[in-house]
């Protein structure tokens, strides 16, 4: 790239851009004011706490579960509310906790990796947050009414059409499902956005940390997977329900594999969602805890690249058992074994940055080390399930269950655990218990395989999931019993985490920013950091900013400190092209998402609730870009 | 105070009513997600299609071609008046902008007139087998998100009519440039599919 202007030493006055900065990128007072923000890192931390109560809602829902299941013929929960949880476990988990959580750490991270104020659509990040609460809000009225969706987590069609499942339940899981897409598709264009556009003059592609890279990536996945779904949810199963179309009627030509196919090329995808912003986070733990470069930066970009366009060609591997043509299914094995060759590329990239980095064993690295581990013989397994033979052997019984909890919360639980105790000096100023967080993995992870390894057996002795009961002579009972004691050993490494963060939180030791010595932008940035981030935006010179010396390192002068001014940078190379302004807070995202939600969950009772909703969303959308004031006509 | 190495950007211009404005990438975002909803639907289409004899199944009239004809020649005109409102944008042309929305608009709402004369001759409903079905489907949805984008058309309109058009504005004319674009294209798919699908793929009638 060509080398940036001359940079010469200037004289600058931080308190008194400080004083200013602060007047500027302040909060609104009062409860409108709480409404209104817009604020990168407030909605960030608003997206990852819902996500972690939605968390514990999805994980009291799986012990329910287990505690049913522990004993044969057990009468604690009937089979209609069993149905009722495992549906809502399983959209919990995927719909409102494991995206949302993602995305709310992208959202607090991305900005301050890169070196800048804001995403590039604030307001749009506030609305995609509230679409989110009022989706997971929704999914669980339904559930306290008795209206629980309780056709699974896929609500395959017939069972999920309006001949099997009458009532209100489908409705409730195809809403929710529209409501949540929503929001990710908001901050999946944002995001990209804002890693295209928005860098620090000099972060150059081959300078992009790697989380930013994982989160670019998820964000295009969502781009193309999240519209599929919306597609099975809102067009295929409510309209087949609320007017009557026959998208799913094999007697007027519909096809209730089509639904599967909709459905699966989005779920597929939807894992490499979940997953992939976990990757980033690992090879941000392990550059700071081996203290060395990552191995094979490129290798690592490359192979996240991959799996992310080998993700939208692996959704018939969970049709194996449809009777689809056989040469179709020959092509989704080999895909399917295909992308564990870009994972194992990555884990090969870390297993030599360990190998070869100084390593500080922290409990963060804890996860880290358990990840791989976990997540290994998740990946195993997936590699076995690739195979039809063993596929339609073991299709739909606990076989299945236990590779994707390995894959699942090992593979993003695991990694997020030890993100969340990387990041916790920079969310809250204050360090976490180290002490208390190592005992916390130890927990969880023996919790986890005392969990889940006895599902593997119970599956090959043909235990088939989502059976809310069986009798004792299968012989299915002491496996179950030690399935439900790793759940219940769960919960108590999850308590001990709950209050592990709610002490460090209040009495932690004060963090400083940048505790660990960590290479990235983020931990330049005070803890926790302020609303406009940094007093001078960073320009950088190296892909690990914060290991070069300080007298190399250069900070931006000349944006305007009156209003909220950002600077956009050119895609491939980051060098400054202008500035730009960022809106100011406002009511209307808010606004703007109860309208819309009026007509969103009118048509779950009549399709008709569409129109006023069109009319009413575009009244909050006029309301939301009306321009006020002169700084909104002429920045 | 403290001395730092600096880069100096404040000669750089304040605002830029150009392609390299992240709203711009916004609004391409917007597009690819809109255009992946509609390759799913044409995905839907050909799939159903594929697993019938009879397309469109009897009872249901084939496809008019006038109208839908005229309409998509309609759609492709309105582009140049998008384009002409987007560069009379980036020059600050106030009324070049108004002229260019006038004729985008004008032709839309034409287009958008005869799309409606043309439902009128159909002789099935949604709920008249899957071809009803998926039919209905593609072109509710793209009739939902033309009248979304003249909504806002009309509302920049209003804006640069009142003359409450700063540069933020502008960046609006032009970057509504791309969603119309990206409107008239993804149905050149749609029609060819909605009138001539039921000639080009499978067995004949």
């Amino acid at each position: 790239m060509t080398p940036l202007i001359e940079t010469p030493v200037r004289q600058i006055d931080e308190e008194r851009e400080r004083h200013e900065l602060e007047r500027v990128w302040a909060h609104r007072p009062g409860i409108l004011g709480w409404f209104s923000v817009t604020t990168h890192q407030t909605i960030g931390l608003r997206y990852i706490v819902t996500a972690f109560v939605f968390l514990l809602a999805g994980g009291i829902e799986a012990l329910l579960m287990r505690l049913q299941l522990a004993t044969p013929d057990n009468t604690l929960l009937s089979p209609d509310r069993y149905n009722q949880i495992f549906t809502v476990h399983g959209s919990t988990m995927m719909f409102l906790f494991a995206v949302p959580v993602m995305e709310g750490i992208g959202i607090y991270l991305v900005p301050l990796m890169l070196g800048t104020r804001n995403v590039a659509f604030p307001r749009l990040n506030a609305f995609g947050y509230w679409m989110y609460v009022i989706g997971g809000l929704f999914l669980y009225c339904g559930l306290f009414t008795n209206t629980g969706p309780d056709a699974g987590w896929f609500a395959y069609t017939p069972l999920s059409g309006p001949q099997f499942s009458p009532g209100k339940r489908i409705d409730v899981w195809a809403q929710m499902i529209t409501f949540t897409e929503i929001s990710a598709m908001c901050v999946a264009a944002e995001l990209i956005a804002t890693i295209l556009k928005m860098r620090a003059p000099g972060m150059s592609l081959n300078r992009i940390p790697l989380f930013c890279w994982a989160m670019l990536v998820q964000s295009v996945m969502v781009i193309f997977a999240m519209p599929a779904v919306m597609v099975a949810s809102n067009i295929f199963l409510l309209t087949d329900r609320t007017i009557g179309t026959h998208f799913s009627n094999p007697a007027e030509g519909g096809d209730p594999l089509l639904y599967q196919h909709v459905f699966w090329f989005f779920g597929h995808p939807e894992v490499y969602i979940i997953f992939i912003p976990a990757l980033g986070m690992v090879s941000s733990i392990l550059e700071t805890h081996t203290r060395r470069a990552i191995f094979g930066y490129p290798a690592m970009v490359l192979s996240m690249v991959a799996t992310a366009f080998i993700g939208f060609g692996l959704w018939v591997h969970h049709m194996f058992a449809t009777g689809l043509p056989q040469i179709g299914e020959a092509y989704f094995t080999a895909a399917s074994m295909m992308i564990g060759i870009a994972s194992g590329v990555q884990i090969f990239c870390w297993i030599a940055t360990l190998w070869t980095g100084r390593i500080r064993m922290t409990a963060a690295m804890h996860f880290v080390l358990g990840f791989i581990f976990i997540f290994v013989l998740g990946g195993m397994t997936g590699i076995m399930l690739a195979a039809i033979p063993l596929d339609l052997q073991v299709h739909d019984t606990f076989f299945v269950v236990a590779h994707f909890h390995y894959v699942l919360i090992g593979g993003a639980l695991f990694p997020l655990f030890g993100g969340f105790h990387y990041w916790f000096p920079k969310f809250t100023g204050r360090m976490i218990d180290e002490r208390v967080g190592k005992i916390g993995f130890w927990i969880l992870f023996t919790g986890f395989n005392l969990t889940f390894f006895p599902m593997h057996i119970l599956g090959l002795h043909g235990m088939t999931r989502r059976i809310y009961t069986y009798p004792a002579e299968m012989g299915w009972g002491p496996a179950n019993s030690l399935a439900t004691a790793g759940a219940v050993l769960i919960l108590t490494g999850g308590i001990l985490f709950i209050g592990n963060v709610l002490t460090s939180r209040k009495s932690g030791p004060e963090a400083g920013a940048n505790p660990w010595d960590a290479p990235t932008l983020e931990w330049a940035a005070s803890s926790p950091p302020a609303h406009y981030n940094f007093i001078n935006l960073p320009a950088v010179t190296a892909r690990y900013p914060l290991w070069t010396p300080a007298r190399n390192r250069i900070v931006v002068t000349g944006l305007r400190d009156d209003r909220r001014e950002v600077l956009v940078t050119s895609i491939t190379d980051a060098q400054p092209q202008f500035r730009y302004v960022l809106p100011d807070p406002t009511i209307w995202p808010f606004v703007t998402a109860i309208l819309v939600t009026i007509g969103l969950i009118g048509s779950v009772f009549q399709f008709q609730w569409y129109y006023p909703g069109f009319v009413l969303a575009a009244i909050g959308l006029i309301g939301w870009f009306w321009p006020r004031g002169p700084v909104e006509i002429e920045p | 105070v403290t001395a730092q190495r600096a880069l100096d950007v404040s000669h750089l211009p304040p605002w830029e009513v150009s392609s390299e404005q992240p709203l711009w990438w916004g609004q391409l975002l917007l597009a690819a997600i809109e255009g992946s909803l509609f390759c799913t639907m044409l995905a839907m289409y050909y799939y159903i299609r594929l697993s019938v004899d009879v397309w469109p199944p009897p009872g249901i009239a084939p496809p008019g071609r006038l109208l839908p004809a005229i309409c998509m020649a309609l759609l492709l005109a309105s582009c140049i008046g998008s384009y002409l409102a987007s560069e009379a944008a980036k020059k600050n042309d106030r009324g070049g902008m108004i002229f260019g929305l006038c004729l985008n608009l004008g032709l839309a709402f034409a287009a958008m007139t005869l799309r409606g004369l043309d439902w009128g001759t159909w002789n099935f409903k949604w709920t008249s087998t899957a071809y009803g079905s998926i039919v209905w489907g593609i072109i509710f949805i793209h009739t939902v998100d033309v009248a979304a984008d003249l909504v806002f058309t009309l509302v920049l309109l209003v804006l640069v009519v009142r003359g409450r058009c700063g540069p933020r504005q502008r960046l609006g004319v032009h970057v509504d440039s791309v969603v119309w674009y990206f409107l008239v294209a993804i149905w050149i798919p749609c029609y060819i599919t909605l009138s001539w699908g039921t000639f080009l793929v499978g067995a004949p009638r």
